[in-house]
């Protein structure tokens, strides 16, 4: 079963085609890796399947319905999350207030209800101390926190944007270990990675961008032996 | 620390019930003038939760003042009724533009909304048949007979009647949306919130609220006049009074009406004009020293004294 598709999907910034042509399938239940260099496109894809852009060619289609022109908010309650490659906490909200934001819009629900989900989902998630200030905490408890908000819109797809940028060994292990908890529920994962080795850890199918196009699909082992993907990653040789 | 607080309510509660029955006719004239404030400031700051600074509070304030005195005046209604068709005017009117406006934010939004008040203006002074053009339109008598005990009554249960939207604003899913807009757009669209919808819904609340207040001032005085009903101090005092009390609350821009609304009183008998320099040098003061005013400030000792 298709989860979620892409046909001939394009957007131009300007002159430049940040995604050009990407006609992806992500299936139901599968960890989906998406890797590329810088500027590949990656996060635009996503931006684009979310609502956050429109695109200016192709199509995206949730299962059988057309959410194209559909804007973000729709799409978040149909059943698509997301995480900012750059956190971006709520300030003026604590911790766990920022997780029931989650919940009373993706879910609909009330005010008391979205507490004792967001409250579950922390305890879910290993986050301690939901009171406290999201200013102060660290690296790696904000990422938890906004896997935490992305859950509680309660997505049937999950996009994860550079999850382990800025974490160490330790704590990336932390997340992968998440990860594949949340997928154990069932949940379809679309993981957007620069390191290799969370792609290998992960998924069971990548897909390689590179210039906004699919150069490679296919298991890790495939992907990352692709004489195209190696030298998209370390340039050409002189 | 709860106990305080309602000791401070209750408090609150005996001084503005007893007031039009001690105060002499000058201090509750003032006393009216700053709970009309109060309205101003705190539907400003309801707006500006969700991070849009709007510059329209005088234009939608002047369209309900107008348009309770026209239909007072060309059909002898209740007053009261007159009132409340001019803040519907001011919501129904907000309503269009805030369909069209809100595609815009922040600075954009700001400016646009300065240049509304200036257009509802022009329009007034000219569309001389209606609206009387620069020299407005007087009255036949301010409502009440001009007694300001019973103006008194009308124009506090307009500030509480604020203060309790206010309030259901603050504790209901409104204050998750408002804020979460205000943090973050991308991760509130991103979170199911229709940022649109409630910005909308926040324009034409706040603005139905100016224009009851508007038409309030209206009948308060007798008269409205383009430059007495748009006046640039229904801009700037809310502004001033908001960033003194503090912003993003309830209280905030209680205080700081009520402070300000002293202050001036005072200034203008001592130094007349000069009160602007000093709404100037209060707000530099307080963005300087207090960015989230009095109460933000009081907030944040009473946290870090708990931790």
């Amino acid at each position: 079963m298709i989860a979620l598709k892409t046909e001939d999907l394009t957007r131009y910034f300007g002159g430049l085609a940040a995604l050009n042509g990407v006609s992806i399938e992500i299936r139901e239940n599968e960890i989906l890796g998406i890797i590329g260099p810088n500027g590949a496109g990656k996060t635009t894809l996503i931006n684009v399947i979310a609502g956050i852009y429109l695109p200016t060619r192709g199509r995206v289609l949730f299962g059988d319905q057309d959410i194209t022109e559909l804007p973000a908010h729709t799409r978040c309650r149909l059943g698509i999350g997301r995480t900012f490659q750059l956190v971006r906490p709520l300030s003026d909200l604590s911790l766990v207030e920022n997780v029931m934001v989650g919940a009373l819009f993706g879910q609909g629900i009330g005010k008391r209800e979205a507490r004792e989900k967001a409250l579950e989902i922390c305890a879910f998630m290993g986050i301690a101390d939901v009171q406290r200030d999201v200013t102060r905490l660290t690296a790696l408890e904000v990422k938890k926190m906004e896997i935490a908000h992305a859950l509680a819109t309660q997505p049937q797809i999950l996009f994860l944007d550079e999850m382990m940028a800025g974490l160490n060994t330790d704590e990336t292990m932390e997340v992968i270990g998440l990860v594949q908890k949340i997928h154990s529920n069932g949940i379809t994962i679309v993981v957007i990675e620069h390191v290799m080795r969370v792609i290998r850890e992960l998924t069971q199918r990548a897909i390689v961008l590179d210039w906004g196009e699919v150069i490679a699909e296919g298991p890790y082992e495939e992907v990352s032996s692709n004489p195209q993907v190696i030298s998209a990653y370390l340039g050409e040789e002189a | 620390m709860r106990y305080w607080r309602y000791l401070v309510y209750a408090f609150a509660a005996i001084v503005v019930a007893v007031i039009p029955f001690y105060a002499g006719v000058y201090i509750l004239n003032v006393t009216n003038l700053i709970l009309f404030y109060i309205t101003l400031a705190l539907t400003w700051d309801m707006l500006l939760r969700s991070g849009q600074i709007s510059f329209g509070t005088a234009g939608f304030c002047g369209v309900g003042g107008y348009t309770a005195a026209i239909l007072f005046i060309h059909t002898g209604m209740n007053p009261l009724l007159s009132i409340l068709l001019g803040g519907l005017f001011a919501g129904i009117l907000a309503l269009i533009l805030g369909l069209i406006v809100l595609q815009l934010r922040e600075m954009y939004f700001a400016i646009v909304t300065l240049a509304l008040g200036g257009i509802f203006l022009v329009i007034v002074r000219n569309l001389s048949d209606l609206t009387g053009g620069p020299e407005g339109l007087a009255l036949s008598s301010a409502i009440f007979g001009g007694d300001s005990t019973k103006t008194y009554w009308l124009v506090l249960a307009l500030a509480i009647a604020t203060v309790i939207l206010s309030i259901v604003f603050q504790r209901t899913r409104i204050h998750f949306a408002v804020t979460s807009i205000r943090d973050d757009e991308i991760v509130a669209r991103s979170s199911g919130i229709n940022v649109f919808r409630y910005l909308v819904f926040l324009f034409v609340v706040t603005s139905f609220m100016q224009g009851l207040a508007g038409g309030v001032f209206t009948h308060m005085y007798g008269f409205v006049s383009p430059e007495g009903s748009f006046s640039m101090d229904f801009i700037l005092l809310p502004m001033a009074m908001t960033l003194l009390g503090g912003m993003y609350t309830t209280w905030g821009p209680v205080i700081g009406a009520i402070l300000l609304g002293v202050v001036a009183e005072y200034l203008k008998l001592q130094i007349p004009y000069g009160h602007l320099f000093v709404y100037g040098i209060i707000i530099i003061v307080a963005i300087l020293f207090f960015p989230r005013g009095i109460v933000g400030a009081i907030g944040q000792r009473l946290k870090t004294g708990r931790e």
